[in-house]
């Protein structure tokens, strides 16, 4: 019989949910356990029409389970998991209905026949019943888009660097060599440079905070960052940061959460000095770093919600959650600075209630739809929570003895695996990923499904450490992140993927590979200008 | 030839054509020959930094070709504003460009420069009405209700209709969680000018009761709930008093007539907050994790484990 402690989270970490060896010992023993094993013994058989009610633990306790004489039958080897039965699902269920309510049904019923394995889209599947993840087909589909673009494509004209960074980064997730783009990704870059500091959009274009993040990382994944003009780009965040803490998209453009984490993101990966320049306006207001009451106007963005809104007093909204998060996970290690200025618990409640039933993925704000962008803004939430709720210091060797994994214990990740296996991936011979069933693919849902991917089937962990560098005086807490990729083993059968299914490790922080994130370190280390 | 380059308006200018950097750019688009040439008018116009009437006709071109361009929109108000040009027919033009490009960023903060440029000459109802019609292409457009708020706080709308326009918003849909935020922004948006929102009883009482009926249309609603636990914590007030609200939903007693998560949810945190009632939490997060919200199992599990009580007990309620 199969130990359940054995894919729980075995190691000195503190992680919130970690419980003594007696307890679970004493969990282990108990005849529901018991039976529960067997159960999992016949799922792993892949035995055909399997009912899953039947050995339900509600039932096997004799617990009057509402609905459960409402048995469903499934085909196949994939188990209709216990938030997706029907009797489940709709046991708390109001009359009225509204435009939100009748959207919601109408994707639930979309979804449906995905998640539950009804149809599976002619899609291959792995050992457990579940898509196979489609990594060639995403692959050509995304290389697809860093050639010639049809003129309808002008649309995204101003926003070109998204798709270096989408398809590079996605293809670098998909474990694809992506270095045969360095000269020519460099080549591209080279007019969308203003002499003034910072790229924008296109040849002629405006600075913009988006477009120079999605440019520096594109170019951090192929390792060309060399191109940049770090002195000018210096400069330029100076006239964006602003006397209260935040960052301006552009010069005269709006304030939000994006240009913070954008602007430090640039910052640390180029380690350029945190003082602002002499230039910068906000040094009238007695600001003298680019940090300078940046964690506080991150914090006046968590509403009365619990989430975070893209400037403060808006609606919360899961992008600029993981915006917040990650901006304040390089300030300082993240137990210091996330609980410093977010209440950490009315944060972990409102991401947790983004995760969609029956869907599975997560939606963006309270009473909307699931999409699968999401499974990275959201998704890529944990990883920096579990770090903030982590007290204690993790070693490499507590690290080294994690011999099984199970990705998450705050969320559902074995969820959003499903509903990113069975319901994103666009079928038929052109690949790439998509918002939902009814969507289109396109490079940005391919891209963050693949790192919404990574966040639930890889392990990451904060490792204490050095958080501001000596000499330079670059802040190195983002830099402390420890990754170990899915191994074969129980973790992969409770999540439903084969090791086919796998991505990299994607850095909770940057969003690139580690490998990528570590040159940048390693090339910018002196610092200066 | 195109438009620009046969024009003798246009005569002085020498274009510049988009610099793809090298013979094999990425992702590099097949420009249609009128939007390459429009974009080489207006290189060529900014590198120079000309501010003229004809850069306000190519931007706006150029904004009907790519909406989304923000350098054009940028470059137009500093236009605009050089010019002294009409603000009110830019906000004419601009009502049709919305409307016409409903899922567009750039504009609202491009409507935000002018009117606020505007300032008093500004018909603030006109600006109110029409934010209304956006509304109903799509009632949850999140700059739209960021503009919205701006637009209560630049005309200090706060008492002139916009508590009840977020009722009027809530009764056509009570789980448009956007109007949900807005509310508790035109309740509590200036407390820090020492005007009391939630934390004055009174207010904090119509708002409990406001929440209270909404909850009642349909109790599976998470935006009330959430809104009710806001006014708790921005007013610095027990939970406990949202005990009976909590209970006409949920019971651990009586698991079988749990009419909302959310009210569960509640109730855990409250009884965990009462003497000897940590059992009882327990007992409801039991609940949620096997019956009510598995899909949310582990997050349930960890707040068992905050309360420190052991693991999720599938036999809770029997």
């Amino acid at each position: 019989m199969r130990s359940r402690i054995s894919h729980r989270r075995r190691r000195n970490i503190s992680f919130p949910q970690r419980r003594s060896m007696a307890a679970q010992n004493n969990q282990e023993h108990t005849l529901g356990n018991l039976l529960r094993e067997k159960a999992r013994i016949v799922e792993i058989d892949g035995e055909e029409g399997f009912d899953y009610a039947e050995h339900d633990t509600n039932e096997l306790n004799g617990v009057p389970f509402p609905g459960s004489h409402l048995k469903q039958t499934v085909t196949g080897v994939s188990i209709v998991p216990h938030y997706l039965q029907t009797a489940t699902r709709n046991l708390v269920h109001d009359d009225l209905q509204t435009v939100t309510s009748e959207t919601q049904a109408k994707t639930t019923a979309e979804c449906l026949p995905y998640v539950t394995g009804k149809d599976t889209q002619g899609l291959a599947l792995n050992s457990h019943g579940l898509p196979h993840l489609r990594r060639k087909a995403h692959a050509e589909y995304l290389r697809g888009f860093l050639g010639e673009l049809p003129a309808g494509y002008a649309a995204m004209d101003a926003s070109r660097p998204w798709l270096f960074y989408w398809c590079i980064a996605g293809l670098s997730f998909l474990g694809e060599d992506v270095s045969e783009y360095r000269e020519r990704l460099m080549e591209t870059v080279r007019p969308l440079q203003n002499a003034s500091g910072g790229f924008g959009g296109g040849h002629g274009q405006f600075s913009h905070c988006a477009c120079s993040y999605a440019t520096i990382l594109a170019l951090t994944a192929v390792e060309g960052l060399e191109v940049v003009d770090r002195k000018a780009m210096w400069h330029w965040l100076g006239q964006v940061k602003q006397a209260d803490g935040g960052f301006r998209m552009a010069v005269g453009a709006e304030e939000d959460i994006r240009g913070a984490y954008c602007a430090m993101t640039i910052i640390t990966l180029l380690n350029l000095p945190l003082e602002l320049p002499p230039e910068a306006h906000a040094r009238g207001a007695g600001l003298q770093t680019f940090t300078d009451r940046l964690g506080e106007w991150v914090g006046r963005c968590q509403t009365f919600e619990g989430g975070i809104a893209g400037a403060p007093t808006n609606e919360a909204h899961g992008a600029y959650a993981f915006c917040a998060l990650a901006c304040l996970s390089i300030l300082d290690t993240p137990h210091v600075s996330i609980p410093r200025y977010l209440d950490t618990q009315a944060l972990v409640r409102w991401l947790a209630s983004m995760q969609t039933v029956a869907e599975g993925g997560f939606a963006g704000r309270t009473n909307k739809l699931v999409d699968a962008c999401y499974s990275h803004w959201v998704g890529g939430c944990w990883s920096l929570l579990q770090a903030a709720f982590s007290q204690s210091s993790a070693t490499r060797d507590d690290f080294a003895a994690v011999t099984e994994l199970e990705p998450s214990e705050l969320w559902n990740p074995a969820a959003l695996i499903r509903y990113l296996l069975t319901c994103c991936q666009q079928p038929g011979k052109k690949g790439g990923m998509r918002d939902k069933p009814s969507a289109r693919p396109d490079a940005y849902h391919t891209c963050y499904s693949l790192s919404g991917l990574s966040a639930a089937q890889n392990l990451y962990i904060y490792e204490n450490g050095i958080t501001v560098d000596a000499e330079s005086g670059r802040l190195t807490a983002a830099f402390n992140w420890l990754a170990q990729r899915l191994s074969p083993g129980k973790a992969m059968q409770e999540l439903g993927i084969d090791e086919h299914d796998v991505v990299e490790c994607v850095h909770p922080v940057f969003v690139v590979t580690f490998d990528a994130v570590m040159r940048a370190k390693e090339q910018f280390a002196k610092g200066g200008l | 030839m195109g438009k620009y380059s046969e024009d003798p308006k246009w005569s002085d200018i020498d274009p510049l054509p988009t610099d793809e950097g090298g013979p094999n750019p990425l992702a590099a688009i097949a420009y249609a020959e009128d939007y390459e040439e429009t974009m080489s008018y207006l290189r060529a116009v900014m590198a120079a930094n000309e501010l003229s009437p004809r850069v306000l006709e190519l931007t706006e071109d150029l904004i009907d070709m790519n909406p989304a361009h923000y350098t054009v929109w940028l470059y137009r108000s500093k236009c605009l504003f050089h010019l002294h040009s009409d603000l009110h027919e830019e906000l004419e033009w601009l009502n049709e460009t919305a409307l016409q490009h409903q899922k567009n960023y750039q504009i609202w903060h491009h409507r935000l420069t002018i009117v606020d440029a505007l300032g008093e000459e500004c018909d603030v109802q006109g600006e109110q009405e029409f934010v209304a019609r956006m509304f109903e292409k799509d009632a949850k457009n999140y700059h739209v209700w960021s503009y919205r708020q701006w637009l209560v706080k630049r005309f200090q709308l706060w008492e002139k209709g916009e508590l009840e326009f977020t009722e009027k918003m809530l009764e056509e849909d009570v789980r448009n969680n956007s109007a949900w935020n807005h509310r508790w922004y035109v309740v509590n948006g200036r407390e820090a000018e020492g005007v009391k929102g939630v934390t004055d009883p009174e207010i904090r009482e119509r708002e409990i009761k406001y929440a209270e009926a909404a909850i009642a249309k349909a109790p599976q609603n998470q935006s009330p709930w959430n809104y009710v636990r806001g006014i708790r914590k921005a007013s610095g007030t027990e939970l406990a008093a949202l005990k009976p609200l909590a209970e006409r939903y949920a019971s651990v007693e009586r698991p079988g007539t749990v009419r909302s998560s959310f009210a569960l949810d509640l109730l855990v945190d409250i009884l965990s907050e009462e003497s000897g009632g940590k059992q009882q939490a327990g007992k409801a997060l039991d609940l949620l994790a096997t019956t009510y919200d598995p899909i949310r199992k582990n997050y349930w599990a960890y707040r068992k484990s905050q309360l420190g009580l052991g693991s999720i007990e599938t036999a809770a309620t029997a």
